[in-house]
């Protein structure tokens, strides 16, 4: 287990440093002074120059320029913003938490729309619900996210106008800024009518949730059906059926556990497409999240913004993904025999 | 009444060809106490039988058969719940290959837990109840011959050698007490000397006990000192059944005098170098089956008639399906 927890951990800090590494080469790559694309600071004159090209070590060659950028990055300093002079660092901390929460609702929905959908459908395999459920999934899995969102906003907002069409909370409220999880804000806030507002940011929530998780679910029913109709024709399960237990105890002890903890990687590797996904919903909904603030950067040419928002998406996807690949290791007992990392 | 009395047992697989018969028309039966052996070449459908008499197969598969009785009682026709009951209390099989039949993600000791029915259990608290599996498992690891019984019930069958994970499948199997165990192949991979082991307590629990024991295996050698009754088997069809001794004195089949001439034999004077006996060919594959007798194209005797399924004759308790078999004179 210790090897194994170095080897994930050397594999954590290898990755994490490379992204550092290709961070910093875009500082130099992308058009304009190195200096300004690091800083952040569009205009400095010639003391600040100076003290800044210190501070980078720009002068000592480009190892010793990578050390200091790399002690800066740990410390939180990763420069301001070139259009609003923010700290990036302090921008990411406030917007981050919105993508997570979105996609984390959609991850969770998925989940529970997926998986039993999943396991239904590989039981009645090359049945009548099998292939309901495969002909549904797979148009959900066709569909172009932008364009099933907009046509959501277009039914239930517009024409229902049962939803709000954008944003994260209706503009008659105020809900201070402390975890960055609005759900969590509104229940640790001390304001007034509390239940009104979470009412409203529930109702702000369903619609991007909703078509960010069709995709994924699609996808975590596929991927469930494929693995319960596999280990429901292995051998093991057939003895089972041989010892004379019924189908509930081969399902429960022996199908489910082997069904789904194969497929734990796959299944929380569809978080890192969510998180891409949300990007996208992000910018239709005009929900105030990395996404959309990584694309308002773009269009901006923000090159400290740019670098640091993918510093940030990607070293997340990397601890989450070794992160789940530890916890399966710690449940699954065959996962054992693996010592190197997979992808 | 036999114990296990099948007449006509056909097992149908969807191919990309068509239906097959992966089993024609097969025979067997297996009276109370009695040793059968079960012998064929490595695809004849030994296992497809094993699993078609537990209802392991795959629902897409047909199974019909004009009689598959347990003690009397039709096992295709009853309900699920009913033939569960039998295959839990009173039958039990060791399939082939522990390795793919353990659960790879349940240790061994909560597997054969599952095993181990209520009825067996004295009347206890139910936390009581989990010491007392742990017991009847412990002492049934120690008479198929392993000792080492803690490590066993805590290891995934992965982390255990395949000679242990088949002996485990063997205690699993006998720790209900069955009427009938069915073995597959029970002794592969093993060494001679815990072969002979496990062998030996087949033997004892059939004297002791009077269990039934459907012995499947192409090992002639280990079944010819412990069967009574031998069927053979030919690419999914029956083709001679009888007593042991009565068969290898003089089998009347052509491909049964095949197979018993090809065990090694270590006879004094043999002359060096002399070649083992063996039939020409291979086993067809399931989608090249030929019509009629299944052994035509590789018979030594085969002729005109052999494109007709022969009819099974009997010679008192002796049943062969041949046209043309060895007791006549050569045609």
């Amino acid at each position: 287990m210790l090897i194994y927890l170095g080897r994930r951990l050397n594999l954590l800090v290898i990755t994490l440093l490379i992204l550092c590494i290709a961070s910093y080469i875009l500082a130099f790559l992308v058009p304009g002074d190195p200096l300004i694309n690091l800083s952040g600071n569009p205009s400095p004159s010639a003391d600040q120059s100076a003290q800044l090209r210190l501070m980078y070590a720009l002068d000592q060659g480009y190892v010793a320029g990578f050390w200091q950028y790399l002690k800066l990055t740990l410390a939180g300093n990763w420069g301001l913003s070139l259009t609003s002079q923010n700290p990036v660092f302090q921008d990411i901390l406030q917007f981050l938490p919105a993508s997570l929460e979105l996609s984390f609702y959609a991850m969770l929905i998925s989940l529970l729309v997926g998986l039993p959908l999943g396991i239904m459908a590989g039981l009645k395999h090359r049945k009548f619900a099998d292939m309901g459920i495969l002909s549904v999934s797979l148009m959900g899995f066709s569909v172009p996210v932008f364009w099933l969102a907009l046509l959501l906003i277009l039914i239930f907002a517009l024409q229902w106008g049962m939803l709000p069409i954008s944003g994260r909370l209706s503009l008659l409220y105020e809900v201070p800024h402390q975890s960055g999880f609005m759900l969590i804000d509104i229940l640790l806030a001390d304001i007034s009518d509390k239940s009104a507002v979470l009412n409203d940011a529930i109702r702000h929530l369903v619609l991007p949730t909703l078509s960010l998780s069709i995709v994924t679910s699609a996808l975590v029913i596929r991927l469930t059906r494929r693995s319960v109709i596999n280990v429901m024709s292995s051998d093991y399960i057939k003895a089972a059926y041989a010892k004379g237990l019924s189908h509930a105890q081969v399902f429960w002890r022996h199908g489910m556990k082997n069904a789904l903890l194969p497929i734990m990687p796959q299944l929380a590797m569809q978080f890192t497409v969510l998180l891409t996904n949300a990007m996208i919903i992000e910018v239709i909904f005009s929900w105030p999240g990395i996404g959309e603030w990584l694309i308002q950067a773009i269009y901006q040419r923000d090159f400290p913004a740019i670098r640091g928002g993918m510093l940030a998406v990607s070293s997340l996807v990397v601890i989450f993904t070794i992160a789940v690949d530890i916890i399966i290791r710690l449940i699954y007992p065959l996962s054992k025999r693996q010592f190197h990392a997979q992808v | 009444m036999p114990l296990l009395d099948i007449k006509n047992l056909t097992l149908e697989i969807d191919t990309a060809l068509g239906w097959v018969k992966a089993l024609d028309k097969i025979n067997l039966s297996i009276d109370s106490k009695e040793v059968r052996a079960l012998v064929g070449e490595s695809g004849s459908g030994k296992s497809l039988i094993v699993k078609s008499i537990v209802g392991a197969l795959p629902d897409r598969w047909r199974v019909t058969a004009d009689r598959m009785n347990w003690k009397g009682r039709d096992l295709l026709s009853m309900s699920d719940t009913q033939r569960r009951n039998i295959t839990r209390n009173e039958m039990s099989v060791v399939l082939q290959n522990p390795t793919t039949t353990l659960d790879p993600s349940a240790t061994l000791g909560e597997q054969i837990g599952e095993s181990i029915p209520d009825s067996m259990l004295d009347k206890g608290w139910f936390w009581q109840r989990r010491a007392q599996r742990h017991t009847i498992a412990m002492q049934q690891l120690h008479k198929v011959g392993i000792r080492n019984h803690e490590l066993c019930l805590s290891s995934y069958p992965h982390q255990l050698p395949d000679d242990v994970c088949q002996k485990f499948a063997i205690a699993m199997a006998l720790v209900s007490d069955p009427k009938l165990l069915i073995a597959d192949n029970p002794t592969m991979g093993m060494e001679t000397t815990t072969k002979i082991q496990v062998l030996r307590l087949l033997a004892k629990l059939n004297k002791t006990r009077g269990l039934s024991i459907l012995f499947v295996s192409h090992d002639l050698l280990a079944i010819s000192a412990m069967a009574d009754t031998m069927t053979v088997l030919y690419c999914g069809q029956t083709v001679e059944s009888g007593r042991m001794s009565q068969i290898k004195r003089r089998p009347l089949h052509p491909y049964t005098q095949a197979l018993l001439d090809s065990a090694p034999s270590f006879r004094r004077d043999l002359p060096p170098k002399a070649a083992l006996s063996c039939l020409e060919g291979t086993i067809p594959t399931l989608q090249h089956l030929p019509i009629g007798c299944r052994l035509g194209p590789r018979c030594p005797r085969a002729q005109k008639d052999c494109v007709k399924m022969p009819a099974v004759r009997r010679i008192h308790d002796h049943h062969y399906a041949c046209h043309f078999p060895l007791h006549r004179d050569k045609p």
